[in-house]
């Protein structure tokens, strides 16, 4: 059989392109700030988040360290049989597809509402699947440096945009602290473990990586980075907006806005926008290989590179049908989508170890028997 | 040769769409076809229920001072516009101008007095939902006018009316405390913040008759409407209260913590009917909270550092240091007062949290607040506000001793 995808990342890269991978809904909408009552408390389910992912990052790894080499999709037809595995397979596929659906439909609306409401969405979002796909056609080793850079890039934007409102800044808007009650927090652990669900892609990462050995400690990093950045959000957020800190669409562009040092060091959202065009790019280009390797993987084809470019124009075209509005993609962010990929997510894993487990034991009986 | 003919035909069609997206993107603006508008006026219009606002938009061609020196044309251009919202009016705006007024540059959001009086709610949306205003512009409300009277006022030092305003904002600010500066982002926190009532910077018209004097003239005109940015207006809900005078602002302040400087004028020691002028360095203030037996009170510790600035009769610290302490006493006095004339008229007369008393009380207590929060209107005018104030006098200035004026009455 033809090797489909020859190249090798290194353990940093994978960290870099699962960091950007979180860190893309960041940049746009903020959802776990957006569907918090009390904004204070936002901080803190970050931590949570990141507490109850690194078990699931660690769980994917080492999952896919057990079979060398393969991806998810290969060896849940190992573990399930070609039949359920392959509906496995069909499941994370669609999971990947409904992302790369979000997403663009996500960066398309940031731009329209930010800086060119006349413009039609599917400008910004044509250029970007062709940009995404063009990028994911070169193999996971072109993504995957580009995402290194890029990922340096979002972390110098980033932490520049919580810094400079500095004067804007007042931290006791941060408190009382989880005045409100625990069940508060619900929705934005949800919001944020919807997201980290995506982290479901490791399985199809590990393989390529140049020391496999790595994977589970770049996991690792991978959730503390995003979840520091995440959290270092959320403060400056409310440290800077207060109470009002859930009324915004696009809360880190308005972060940005607030930016204005000595009257002539201002207007630097262009910053914020390149930080989500490039991330957004990247994520999509990582989201279309993983989906079309999937694809390759489960009807057994030859090559995957061919299945780039349609699989942008189908992305495109459902991203403009599948919400009606902002208001609907936002809703769908936070509740059916972010509680769709944590049920796909843990289940997936759930089904996978139970299979593993069952197929451990059998092996020992054969091996005791025989 | 087929394979190559279809080549061209891809390169074409490859180029159509470059070509088509060079010219510029969708939402271009040519910069000759914008009218920036610096600051926004919102008032009631004449016809009843509808909302007129104000700009006044800048002349790019009358701004330039070449070598030629400066053009005499007036650099902006003030003009109304109604509506029956905010959006609606400043939509209209278009059937006035003829470049398109954009609002990325305003600096002032201005609300009239009697706008204000009836509440700003219906009109503070549009400001935070359009892209084009940024939260960092100022928020002001006119004091006795109309703010389409606000909007424009000229300075003599600048030419533009909004960098005028905003230049006597920042120096009163940093300089004189004696207003306060009010950014849209700070606003709609205090609108939004329970325990928080909002206060804004206040803007007055200043009439300066022209000189019955013209000597000498050349050429010279004065401008005799100007402007004034003093005191501030204070806000309960979404409604004008009423005004606090230049005392009552820096009152605010100090318990705030936003002194920056000013000048406390306080009597010279041991001198009758002389007066010594403080200038105040920094300050911090601390507000604490505290609740026993259910009742709230709150203790307000301000600290002051100044400078000897002025005296009127001779004066040498030297020679007692009794007198150095006395001058500290009396300066940390003088910021009591003002404290608590920004209290009485804020529990008396208002009955409006603007010190964020009941937020300071929401974040130490956050579950005695949420009884306490419903009753705030009657708790606040009873609340016990205790004041400790610590001010210490740090130089004299270049001179130690003061100068002497000998009298030589004899010959």
């Amino acid at each position: 059989m033809t090797v489909l995808e020859g190249g090798k990342i290194s353990g940093r890269q994978f960290m870099a392109v699962l960091i950007v991978l979180r860190a893309v809904p960041l940049t746009l909408v903020f959802s776990l700030i957006s569907n918090a009552n009390h904004v204070q408390d936002v901080w803190i389910t970050v931590i949570i988040g990141a507490a109850v992912t690194i078990p699931f990052a660690v769980l994917v790894t080492k999952l896919s360290l057990k079979f060398p080499g393969k991806t998810i999709i290969e060896y849940s037809q190992i573990l399930l049989g070609p039949v359920i595995g392959r509906l496995l397979g069909l499941v994370i596929l669609w999971c990947f597809l409904c992302t790369s659906i979000d997403i663009t439909r996500g960066l398309g609306e940031a731009y329209v509402i930010a800086i060119m409401p006349e413009t039609p969405i599917y400008a910004f979002m044509i250029m970007l699947a062709i940009m995404s796909c063009y990028a994911a056609r070169s193999g996971l080793e072109v993504t995957c440096r580009l995402g290194e850079d890029v990922f340096y890039v979002l972390v110098f934007v980033l932490l520049l945009t919580y810094m400079l409102p500095y004067n804007a800044m007042r931290f006791e808007n941060l408190r009382p602290i989880l005045a409100w009650g625990v069940s508060n927090l619900v929705p934005p652990i949800v919001a944020n473990l919807g997201y980290y669900s995506q982290f479901l892609v490791i399985g199809m990462l590990v393989p390529y990586l140049n020391k496999p050995e790595d994977a589970t400690r770049y996991a690792i990093y991978a959730v503390l980075i995003s979840g520091v950045l995440m959290a270092l959000a959320a403060v400056a957020l409310v440290a800077v907006f207060g109470p009002t800190a859930n009324s915004w669409t696009l809360p880190l562009f308005s972060l940005s806005r607030m930016i204005s040092l000595g009257d002539f060091f201002e207007r630097i959202e262009a910053a914020v926008m390149a930080a989500w065009t490039l991330s957004t790019a990247i994520k999509l280009s990582l989201l279309f290989w993983a989906i079309s390797l999937t694809i390759a993987q489960l009807f057994n084809l030859k090559a995957f590179e061919h299945l780039m470019y349609p699989l942008g124009a189908i992305t495109v075209a459902l991203s403009l049908s599948f919400f009606e509005s902002m208001v609907d993609l936002e809703d769908f962010l936070a509740k059916a989508g972010a509680m769709s990929s944590i049920l796909v997510a843990g289940l997936t894993l759930a089904l996978l170890y139970a299979a593993l487990g069952v197929r451990t034991v059998i092996r020992r009986r054969k091996g005791g028997s025989g | 040769m087929r394979v190559r003919r279809y080549m061209r035909v891809w390169a074409f069609l490859a180029i159509v769409p470059v070509v088509l997206s060079v010219t510029g993107c969708w939402s271009r603006r040519e910069i000759e076809d914008i009218g920036f508008a610096l600051s926004i006026g919102v008032d009631h219009a004449a016809e009843e229920g509808e909302i007129m606002i104000t700009v006044h938009i800048a002349k790019p061609f009358a701004i330039s001072t070449g070598v030629t020196g400066a053009v005499d044309e007036k650099p902006f251009w003030q003009v109304s516009s109604t509506g029956h919202t905010v959006f609606e009016a400043w939509r209209n705006l278009r059937q006035q101008c003829p470049r398109r007024p954009l609002l990325h540059h305003s600096r002032f959001i201005v609300f009239g007095e009697e706008f204000a009086r009836g509440g700003i709610r219906e009109a503070i949306d549009f400001f935070s939902r359009e892209g084009e205003v940024r939260e960092t512009n100022t928020v002001v409300v006119a004091k006795g006018v109309k703010a389409s009277e606000v909007v424009w006022n000229e300075f003599e030092l600048e030419r533009m009316p909004a960098e005028g305003a905003l230049g006597i904002m920042k120096i009163a600010v940093q300089e004189l405390s004696t207003t306060v500066m009010v950014t849209l982002n700070d606003f709609l926190q205090m609108l939004e913040t329970e325990g928080h009532e909002a206060t804004t910077s206040r803007a007055e018209l200043v009439r300066r008759p022209p000189s019955e004097d013209p000597r000498g003239e050349l050429k010279r005109e004065t401008i005799s409407v100007s402007g004034r940015e003093t005191g501030a207006a204070a806000f309960k809900g979404d409604k004008l209260v009423g005004w606090l005078d230049k005392t009552q602002t820096r009152g605010l302040q100090w318990v705030k913590g936003k002194v920056r400087s000013g000048i406390i004028v306080i009597e010279q020691p041991e001198e009758e009917n002389k007066l010594a002028s403080i200038e105040i360095l920094r300050a911090d203030s601390t507000v604490t909270p505290k609740i026993s037996n259910g009742h709230p009170s709150i203790l307000i510790r301000v600290g002051a550092l100044g400078n000897l600035g002025e005296v009127q009769e001779y004066f040498d610290p030297m020679e007692s240091q009794e007198t150095w302490t006395s001058m500290e006493r009396r300066m940390a006095e003088v910021i009591r007062h003002e404290i608590e004339a920004a209290l009485d008229i804020a529990k008396l007369e208002f009955d409006s949290d603007i010190f964020g008393f009941g937020a300071e009380i929401c974040r130490k207590y956050p579950k005695e607040w949420t009884d306490l929060k419903d009753k705030w209107d009657e708790e606040f005018p009873k609340l016990d506000v205790e004041i400790e104030v610590e001010a210490s006098l740090r130089r004299s200035g270049l001179t130690r001793r003061s100068m002497r004026v000998v009298r030589n009455e004899g010959g």
